[in-house]
């Protein structure tokens, strides 16, 4: 087992240096919080995770979590109950909340740092806390006093467990076709009846209530997503002060490839008739309600991706600095001894670009949470700008660090030869755990749609402008530094490239049907993500070079040379990947669309 | 129950260790620091289960310069009422020691705590010095304690087994694994403990007889050498000619 799976290091340094995160304590929300504060919750968030989660990451894997057909009930680790409690006694559940709802007023740019230690730690615990975060704030963010009342503290101290319960057989991810219903009782309730499949933690027996925020359709509602509902949806419901069982029946576990701890349930709910909801809000406005709970999903689904290419990174790197194995092409002599991997030039390829895309992918997660931060506290001009880079860039996170830390992980692997596949080393399961990410709140494709379709069109286009003017700025900073000036100069080019694609697929959307316009959305995804990380490694190079220039130890020197040579690497090795992104782009070849899919069966 | 807990700063034990002025001192600049896990994990909290008990309240105090206030916070963070930090540079075990005897006297301190050892000088001696200083019993690598408010029953590890003794009164302890389990600060602590007092006081004189000469590294690890299963002849050798061992 690897000994780390983070470091702590390049999260303070991405919060100080580069986001400067000490603007957020003149907001009133987060007046309680200093530097010092920060950097003792991430100290925090990583004893929780040394102690908790990491100890039982493989074990959750191995010991996975099964339907039990004796007992009818879902079995997990057992150490599962014990690390969703700690999650929620440390505070990381409802802890962006404020003090008079229990929450610690935290930023959610803390929040996030703290939430890739634990997912790097062991994603397959983490998440539970994660969903349940989620659960808790949708409730208190719509739903009644009682309600709230009801659930959200249980939620918070982690006794009770939160889900989003949205997919059904035949809606995934086109929710308008949800099917569940909601019939009204005289006294405000809901029966609910239908079914939910693939449910993250929507199960298992240690647990003492599980809250289902459930997508379901009140009787006559309108088709389509204006019809849908927002109810809590309990495992167990409060009857005159006795907990009884509400009607949601696990049918079984779904069998995956990763994150074997973290189950995906089957449930049925109201299959007895006896399974009652409560309405979040008011009817009709459930998709709306639930996309607060997704957007902070997706930011998480992105921490939670690059917390597992993370614990990647670190195995492979141990691995690399332990295993001698083969000797230096120029030498000839088979006495010589053999040297560590890690001295290869295409096993430093590898690293580096786990490397890059890590703490690219960091940066990106609390670049996000950053701008979450100041849309909900600052104003004005300042607020609506950090909005709409909020919403631009939120298909961004999720997508970038799932799908690009799926290579990273790959190249992990293939650092460690035949000993990564197999199960001796850790880099198998994170192979298999990362590579849902891409899958869960919406696949790569739809944020490829959403981002293309609605986020680069929003406000005449005045998010994506408002993105390269950030990056203009950092264009500009860079030029005072004569050895970082070369990369701004690549990422000036690269930021044209986006102009000029983008440019060209909004003539398209003008002049041609939306299918032409979003065919290649997903290259249009990864295009877009690619320039942004670039953005984010220029800002780490300045930051960095900026150190060294005022004086640093040997080993503080290390880490910033590392900044400044991963950020080489990536300029050099990855960026240059638009190139043939931006000809696709650019092309009027409709191949996807023209082609007969009876050519491919 | 009033109870004194000694906290240390060490580094992070990743941290690279590297010594300055000819090899006589440890090269600070660029570690990480964190509290002795010792004085963290096992005095800290043995004492907030003890004030949890009994009543009372829990000290944290550490010698050295404002460096020191973020591991300082942290014990506030797990759960101390206070804190105080002797505001001088900790020179050595007796050093260290004296400003803590001093302050356990004048503030009628019943039990004073610390961790076994710390883990970078790894001295040990703290403990017993302050116990000296005070002139009261002293119980080192205790990894049990019950305590029912006027008499404690300790248990000490020892060569092959443990021993148990029993005390009533004032008396200093130092801290081994077992005697408690781990507590993380949660962010309500976090938060607290910036609203919690730490008090900055000035060292007493106290002049120690001990300087250290220098430091060394352990000697780098040599690689492994693999021996083939049926060559006994080279085996034999390589430890008769390089380990030494034959």
């Amino acid at each position: 087992m690897a000994k780390e799976y983070i470091s702590i290091r390049n999260l303070k340094f991405l919060m100080s240096e580069v986001l400067e995160v000490d603007k957020l304590f003149l907001f009133t929300k987060f007046k309680d919080y200093d530097w010092e504060a920060f950097q003792m919750t991430l100290q925090a968030s990583k004893d929780l995770s040394d102690k908790y989660l990491f100890p039982i990451f493989t074990e959750m894997d191995k010991k996975k979590a099964y339907y039990d057909e004796t007992s009818k009930s879902v079995k997990a680790h057992p150490g599962l109950y014990q690390a969703i409690k700690a999650l929620g006694e440390g505070g990381w559940i409802g802890s962006n909340s404020s003090y008079e709802q229990g929450g610690q007023q935290m930023p959610i740019t803390l929040l996030n740092a703290g939430r890739m230690i634990q997912h790097a730690a062991n994603a397959n615990a983490a998440a539970y806390g994660l969903l349940t975060d989620g659960a808790a704030n949708l409730i208190r963010a719509f739903a009644t006093e009682d309600l709230i009342d009801l659930y959200v503290p249980k939620m918070m101290s982690g006794v009770w467990q939160g889900t989003m319960a949205l997919t059904e057989p035949q809606a995934g991810s086109s929710l308008s076709d949800v099917k569940t219903s909601a019939t009204p009782n005289d006294d405000g309730t809901y029966n609910i009846k239908g079914q939910k499949i693939y449910i993250s933690g929507g199960d298992y027996e240690d647990a003492e209530n599980i809250i289902h925020l459930t997508l379901a359709r009140i009787d006559g509602a309108p088709i389509g997503t204006k019809g849908i509902s927002l109810f809590v949806v309990p495992k167990y419901r409060n009857e005159n002060g006795q907990s009884v069982s509400n009607d949601v029946v696990t049918a079984g576990l779904f069998g995956k490839m990763g994150q074997k701890g973290y189950v995906a349930a089957h449930l049925m709910m109201g299959e007895s008739e006896d399974c009652m909801g409560y309405l979040v809000g008011v009817p009709h406005n459930g998709l709306k309600y639930m996309f607060q709970m997704m957007n902070e999903a997706r930011i998480g689904t992105g921490a939670m991706a690059t917390g597992t290419a993370s614990a990647a990174y670190y195995a492979s790197l141990q691995y690399a600095n332990e295993r001698p194995q083969g000797r230096h092409p120029s030498s000839k002599d088979p006495n010589d001894p053999q040297v560590l991997i890690i001295e290869h030039a295409d096993v430093r390829r590898m690293l580096l670009f786990q490397k890059s895309i890590v703490e690219g992918s960091a940066a990106l997660v609390l670049q996000c949470s950053y701008y979450a931060d100041l849309a909900e506290n600052s104003e004005g001009e300042e607020k609506e700008n950090a909005h709409l880079l909020l919403e631009l860039l939120t298909p961004v996170v999720k997508s970038f660090p799932s799908e690009w830390g799926n290579l990273s992980v790959s190249a992990g692997m293939q650092v460690l030869g035949g000993a990564g596949y197999t199960d001796d080393f850790p880099l198998e399961q994170y192979y298999r755990d990362i590579r849902v990410n891409a899958i869960y709140e919406g696949t790569t494709t739809i944020h490829g749609m959403d981002i293309l379709g609605r986020k680069v069109m929003m406000n005449n286009g005045k998010a994506i402008q408002l993105l390269v003017l950030e990056m203009a700025i950092t264009i500009k900073d860079a030029s005072s530094h004569s050895h970082i000036n070369p990369y701004a100069e690549k990422l000036d080019k690269a930021s044209s490239s986006l102009r000029k694609t983008t440019s060209h697929l909004v003539e398209i959307a003008i002049k041609e049907a939306p299918e032409v316009f979003l065919s290649d959305a997903t290259l249009y995804l990864e295009f877009f993500g690619i320039v942004t990380i670039a953005w984010l490694w220029l800002r780490q190079g300045i930051s960095a070079q900026k150190s060294i220039d005022n004086g640093v130890s040997e080993s503080e020197n290390d880490f910033y040379q590392g900044k400044i040579h991963t950020m080489k690497y990536y300029f050099e090795y990855e960026l240059p990947k638009i190139d043939a992104l931006q000809k696709r782009l650019l092309s009027d070849d409709k191949l996807t669309l023209n082609i007969e899919s009876s050519y491919i069966n | 129950m009033n109870l004194l807990v000694c906290i240390s700063k060490t580094p992070e034990t990743t941290a690279k260790i590297a010594f300055k002025d000819e090899n006589s001192s440890f090269d600070t600049d660029g570690v990480q620091f964190i509290m002795n896990p010792y004085d963290e994990w096992y005095a800290l909290v043995r004492a907030l289960e003890l004030k949890e008990q009994h009543g009372g309240k829990v000290i944290a105090i550490n010698v050295g310069d404002s460096s020191n206030d973020p591991v300082i916070r942290k014990a506030l963070a797990i759960g101390a009422d206070e804190a105080v930090r002797v505001d001088i540079e900790a020179t050595s075990s007796f050093f260290v020691a004296k400003q803590v005897a001093e302050y356990a006297k004048s503030n009628d301190i019943d039990i004073v705590f610390t961790g076994k050892e710390t883990i970078d000088y790894n001295g040990a001696e703290v403990g017993g010095m302050i116990a000296e200083m005070l002139e009261q019993p002293y119980f080192s690598f205790a990894s049990h304690m019950d305590h029912d408010g006027s008499t404690a029953t300790v248990t000490r590890d020892i060569e092959g087994g443990v021993e148990v003794a029993e005390i009533n009164g004032k008396f200093v302890i130092s801290a081994a694994k077992g005697l408690a389990e781990q507590r993380i600060p949660n962010m309500r602590g976090i938060m607290m403990a910036k609203r919690k007092p730490l008090n900055v006081i000035p060292a007493v004189e106290a002049e120690g007889n001990v300087k250290v000469l220098s430091y060394e590294l352990p000697p780098v690890k040599g690689g492994i050498t693999m021996v083939d299963a049926d060559d006994m002849d080279k085996l034999v050798k390589l430890l008769h000619e390089e380990a030494k061992v034959l």
